[in-house]
């Protein structure tokens, strides 16, 4: 299959999906999403020469992914809504939908091919703003199509936030952390004790998260110093211990009697909540905005863009510095790195901290966001997803941890949700009872991430979107960009 | 370069920070965990008939546990990696036993004249489905992985641990008419067995000559539970020390590569272990299905943690190691559902799994520097 | 001249077994040096133990007179000793370049703040860190296209040269290369000989090798210690030891120096020095 192809099946697929499973008004949104995934693509593989040129190539592609969200769109609209809803009408929204989505499709392909045809180093920048552009405009869009998925899209990027931390301790130090949802939990917590009314202490947001970040670090400082001798899945397994160990003990610290040379010194205290968990956690508070508010997620989303923004900022600075280059050493070979005058010691704690500091920080604004944490939002299960959020777009990039940790986040928290919703709709009135009872976001969920590491690990160990480094390592031989600029040329 | 990094792991010196990470690792557990202890020792010799009963359960517990242990000691001998999706394994067991319970139509009113025959029929086909599936989880997700680095198969084995917790909330899903409704009516919750083991305190007759003071539960299902597993485990014992294919494992597991130029094939070697490993693991999903009289989707996860600790405390690698390991830490997690709280007993167990890592990692019965340590 | 390292007794064990048994060594600041005998001799664990990755059972090391046996393997790199391996140990997905910044990293003092904030002192060392990285791979003859090339992709005598390298980074006062020329032609053999001595010449580094080409051994050394069995059985110049009865024996089997003649390392007993 040539890279062509490649591309606008990509996006095609993606688009048509999300139009076949959400309908409605998210069409124009599958547009935008098939435009961008077949419009990166096109530009990574074909070399073109003037932007009119990048565009029309770019926009011709966009158009074949954009007829998949059309179909996509066409065939919820006019097969499956009936069923599900025979008094819907709008068909007219089906139309324009379906044909927005379609026109957007070829519209943003064609930019980012028209973009890419810059010269060298700005072709990049530009296609990165392009992006941003339109991550920052995204509340606009959600408004005026409607969509409300402003609710679940925060936590998404909390999470993506989390895998990048976790990339720290996994794709840069090759520390196999199956642990690292314990300092999500303490950072939450550590915010719940400090921004609550819990203990009576009720400290400014602003404050507490940059106290549970720390808290997280010293804690993986404490955790990871245990670890330190041990080989890779002996430490994993450890890490595992302590990811299990931290939500027992907050599940059941809420009636903590300490007994020193029998003086009850501490009575039936309530640290943290017990299962009910915490709450209300305060909410930041700044000049003009005033305190974010629940029922407006506006200022939360542009507040963790900004978390997120410095966040990767300081991980590509990291990565490229002297700690970065000692962890990937160590990563490839501890007995040589310490050879070479590596401190292991040193920096594994430091890596076991960055990464737990980055996860205590998510973990603050999480606490802060849905105003409460409960001790079963820190189970293996969410060490796990990190982990395939990182292994999916590629270990040790991170590009591919944020779209991996985009693809599995939003799958989790949109799509198979809405997927369940539609299946559930249309067997509704089927006779095979077993259908109507499944319910796919919750009994298919593991089942997702399961397949992802197994498929991940035996297929394409690289990830999604590797480093060109390991790509040209495990796939040489079937590099065929330069035919296929080649064979463009000709068709055009 | 694995073989440097075994080396140098064994042969590498003490060094300072180890020492301080495990004063470290001892004050955060006796906090834990010897401050309550001293009053759980109290509460032991008040009560010395409840202490005996959950010194029987934790020796049942034990059995299972030594069963399952024997899954991860025996892959980890061999191909050295940390199967773990195994305690998932044993759940399937557990499921499957569960259908073909329904599908025979065995109950409480069954005449022990056919439903001894037919447990240990589906015994066997439970044994043999698990046994097989084991051996195809190896093919499909482990065996191109046996040559990259050690997490990958790792990561690949929490995947196939995914997969089939899924199945198994799945097969709660499954109401063939041929079920006779076992099942029960909602897909997540719990399922019971019906209870087919005798109940009966064996002992009775004790309490009767000796009085009141000696009055110890010891049902009959606590024995066949015991039997049935010691008779397994030394079946096993016996196969790895006396036959010819036993005696190959033995060998691969030494050192592969010399094995595979004496003409042993290693691929069916390692089958051969996974085998083994999923068959302990449906058996014990059929005994502790009938013990406990339950099974869920879940279950995997914690009797999969306690199996490898147990593995891990004996001595991975170690068949009689797994043994001792199981009974310990059956004894241990039936004392301290007890007298902690069964919502402790994980963190007891991870507890235990960290300090053995960090003190011991050749596990009890291991040798100092050993390969495989 | 004074000795840059002192070894006092060396006694190695692991378990049972005895790896090195009270071996006394001395090493001559600027000399180039060699350590050969038979497989299983002890020489990697007794390189090993100089540079903190074992401890020694007993005895100690003294280097630029401080005792340096138990310091970290990377305090020793600090102290001055650097390294390569037997069976190349190189970072094999980081760069050639990447690999020699590695190398540095005891020598640039770049923290966490540093590395997060990045002044102007971080950029400075930063940008004169990747020019001595670009010198250094000049210096060992790696040709600046391949410096951004995954370290694996190298071919194999490039990989030799990059750990020599990545070692020199080190800045070490004594270099410790075990076999280096292992797997390589007789014309790649000769080149990496002579970058070995131009090391020694031009940048005053002592250097002990490991080394089973007699050739090498024979052609560079000043001095050559042999050890079998973990004990050092003979020491001196290269034709004083390559005609010491024992040595041959040792080589060759009991009853060989006796009769003298053709054997499986024949070269031991005809030196082309």
């Amino acid at each position: 299959m040539n890279k062509t192809t490649r591309a606008w099946l990509t996006g095609g697929i993606f688009g048509g999906l999300i139009a076949l499973i959400s309908g409605g008004l998210v069409g124009f949104l599958a547009g935008i999403i098939a435009g961008m995934v077949t419009g990166l693509l096109v530009a990574k593989h074909v070399v073109q020469r003037t932007p009119m040129e990048g565009f029309r190539r770019g926009a011709q592609n966009g158009l074949i992914a954009g007829m998949f969200v059309l179909v996509g769109q066409l065939l919820r609209g006019l097969l499956i809504n009936p069923i599900i809803d025979p008094h819907h009408a709008g068909l007219h929204a089906v139309y324009t939908a379906a044909l927005g989505g379609l026109v957007l499709s070829g519209l943003v392909a064609g930019l980012f091919g028209a973009v890419n045809t810059l010269p060298a180093p700005r072709n990049r920048a530009w296609s990165v703003g392009l992006i941003v552009l339109l991550v920052l405009a995204y509340p606009w869009l959600d408004q005026l199509l409607e969509l409300r998925f402003m609710n679940e899209i925060i936590p998404v990027i909390v999470f993506v936030l989390m895998a990048l931390g976790l990339n720290i301790v996994v794709g840069y130090a090759g520390l196999l952390d199956l642990g690292y949802a314990a300092f999500f939990a303490i950072g939450a917590y550590t915010t719940g004790l400090l921004a609550s009314p819990h203990l009576g202490v009720n400290m400014s947001i602003w404050i507490a998260i940059w106290i549970s970040a720390a808290v997280a670090a010293i804690f993986g400082l404490i955790l990871g110093a245990p670890t330190l001798p041990l080989r890779g899945d002996y430490l994993a397994i450890v890490t595992l211990g302590f990811g299990e160990i931290v939500p027992i003990a907050v599940n059941n610290l809420d009636k903590l009697n300490i007994n020193i040379l029998g003086y009850n010194v501490v009575k039936d205290f309530d640290l943290t909540g017990g299962s009910k968990g915490l709450n209300p956690i305060g909410r930041p508070w700044l000049p003009f905005i005033g305190e974010f508010r629940a029922d407006s997620p506006i200022p939360w989303y542009y507040l963790i863009l900004i978390i997120m923004a410095f966040s990767i900022f300081f991980i590509m600075r990291l990565r490229d510095s002297r700690i970065g280059r000692a962890w990937m050493a160590m990563r490839e070979d501890e007995l040589a790195a310490s050879s070479m005058g590596i401190d292991i010691v040193r920096t594994k704690l430091m890596a076991f901290s960055m990464g737990a500091t980055f996860s205590g920080f998510a973990g603050a604004f999480y606490g802060s966001y849905i105003s409460a944490i409960f001790p079963s939002s820190f189970a293996f299960d969410v060490s796990v997803m990190l982990l395939c959020m990182v292994i999916l777009g590629g270990m040790g990039n991170i590009t591919g941890v944020i779209v991996g940790g985009l693809i599995i986040q939003l799958a989790d928290r949109l799509f198979l949700p809405q997927l369940s919703q539609l299946v559930q709709k249309l067997f509704e009135k089927s006779d095979i009872a077993v259908l109507k009872e499944l319910n796919f976001a919750s009994d298919f969920r593991v089942l997702l991430f399961g397949l992802t590491l197994v498929i991940m690990m035996n297929i394409r160990p690289e990830g999604l979107l590797p480093s060109a480094d390991v790509r040209a390592e495990l796939h040489s031989g079937d590099d065929d960009d330069a035919v296929v600029a080649t064979g463009v040329k000709q068709t055009v | 370069m694995a073989t440097q990094s075994a080396r140098t792991s064994a042969g590498q010196r003490t060094i300072p920070w180890v020492w301080i990470s495990r004063i470290g690792i001892v004050i955060f557990f006796v906090l834990f965990l010897l401050v309550p202890l001293i009053g759980v020792v109290q509460e032991m010799i008040a009560n010395p008939q409840l202490l005996a009963r959950q010194l029987i359960i934790g020796l049942t517990n034990g059995a299972y546990i030594a069963l399952i242990a024997m899954g991860y000691t025996l892959v980890y001998g061999i191909v050295e990696m940390i199967n773990f999706a195994h305690g998932e394994v044993y759940m399937i067991g557990a499921f499957l036993a569960l259908t073909l319970v329904g599908i025979f139509d065995l109950t409480e009113k069954t005449p022990y004249s056919i439903r001894v025959p037919m447990l240990l029929l589906i015994l066997v086909i439970t044994m043999f489905c698990t046994a097989m599936l084991n051996v195809a989880i190896e093919r499909l997700a482990y065996r191109r992985l046996r040559n990259a680095s050690k997490l990958a198969p790792l990561i690949s084995a929490i995947g196939v641990s995914f997969v089939l917790q899924n199945a198994g909330l799945l097969w709660g899903y499954l109401r063939f008419p041929a079920m006779h409704g076992i099942m029960g009516n909602n897909a997540v919750a719990p399922k019971s067995f019906p209870s087919l083991l005798p109940n009966d305190n064996i002992l009775e007759g004790l309490t009767a000559v000796f009085g009141e003071n000696f009055k110890i539960r010891l049902a009959g299902k606590d024995l066949i539970v015991v039997i049935v597993s010691v008779s397994l485990l030394i079946a096993l014992y016996l196969f790895i020390q006396r036959t010819k294919l036993g005696k190959a494992m033995r060998a691969t597991a030494q050192d592969r590569s010399a094995a595979e130029l004496m003409g042993i094939d290693v691929n069916r070697t390692i089958s051969l272990a996974f085998l083994l490993g999923g068959a302990m693991a449906g058996a014990a999903g059929l005994l502790v299905g009938l013990y406990n009289g339950t099974a869920v989707f879940t279950m995997g996860f914690t009797a999969g943690l306690r199996s490898f600790t147990a593995a891990v405390l004996g001595g991975i690698g170690n068949i009689a190691g797994a043994m001792l390991g199981g009974l310990l830490i059956g004894l241990i997690s039936a004392l301290s559902d007890q007298y902690l709280s069964a919502k402790w007993t994980n963190a007891v167990v991870f507890g235990i799994l960290v300090i053995i890592l960090v003190f011991r990692p050749m596990g009890l019965l291991g040798e100092e520097g050993g390969q495989k340590a | 001249m004074a000795p840059i390292l002192v070894a006092q007794g060396i006694v190695k064990q692991f378990g049972g077994l005895t790896a090195v048994n009270k071996v006394d060594f001395e090493l001559e600041a600027g000399s180039i040096s060699s350590l050969i005998g038979p497989n299983g001799a002890g020489k990697t664990t007794f390189f090993n133990m100089i540079t903190g990755l074992y401890v020694p059972t007993s005895g100690s090391f003294i280097f630029a007179g401080q005792k340096i046996n138990g310091l970290r393997p990377h305090e020793v790199t600090r102290a001055g000793i650097g390294r390569t391996f037997q069976n190349i140990r190189l970072f094999a997905h980081m760069s050639a370049r990447e690999n020699v910044l590695v190398g540095q990293h005891t020598r640039l003092r770049t923290g966490l703040i540093g590395a997060l904030l990045r002044p102007k002192r971080v950029r400075d060392e930063e940008a004169a860190a990747v020019t001595k990285a670009n010198d250094l791979l000049d210096y060992v003859g790696l040709s600046r296209q391949r410096s951004s090339d995954s370290a694996k992709n190298l071919p194999y005598g490039d990989q030799r040269r990059l750990e020599i390298a990545r070692a020199l980074a080190t800045d070490p006062q004594l270099l410790l290369l075990d076999e280096p020329t292992a797997g390589m032609n007789p014309q790649e053999t000769d080149d990496l000989t002579k970058l070995i001595r131009r090391i020694r010449d031009e940048r005053k580094i002592t250097i002990l090798l490991i080394e089973h080409d007699m050739k090498v051994v024979m052609g560079i050394s000043e001095k050559v210690t042999v050890l079998d069995h973990g004990a050092k059985i003979s020491e001196g110049l290269p034709y004083q030891v390559a005609s010491d009865e024992q040595v041959i024996e040792a080589y060759l089997g009991k009853g060989a120096a006796a009769h003298g003649k053709s054997g499986r390392k024949s070269s031991a007993s005809s030196p082309s020095a």
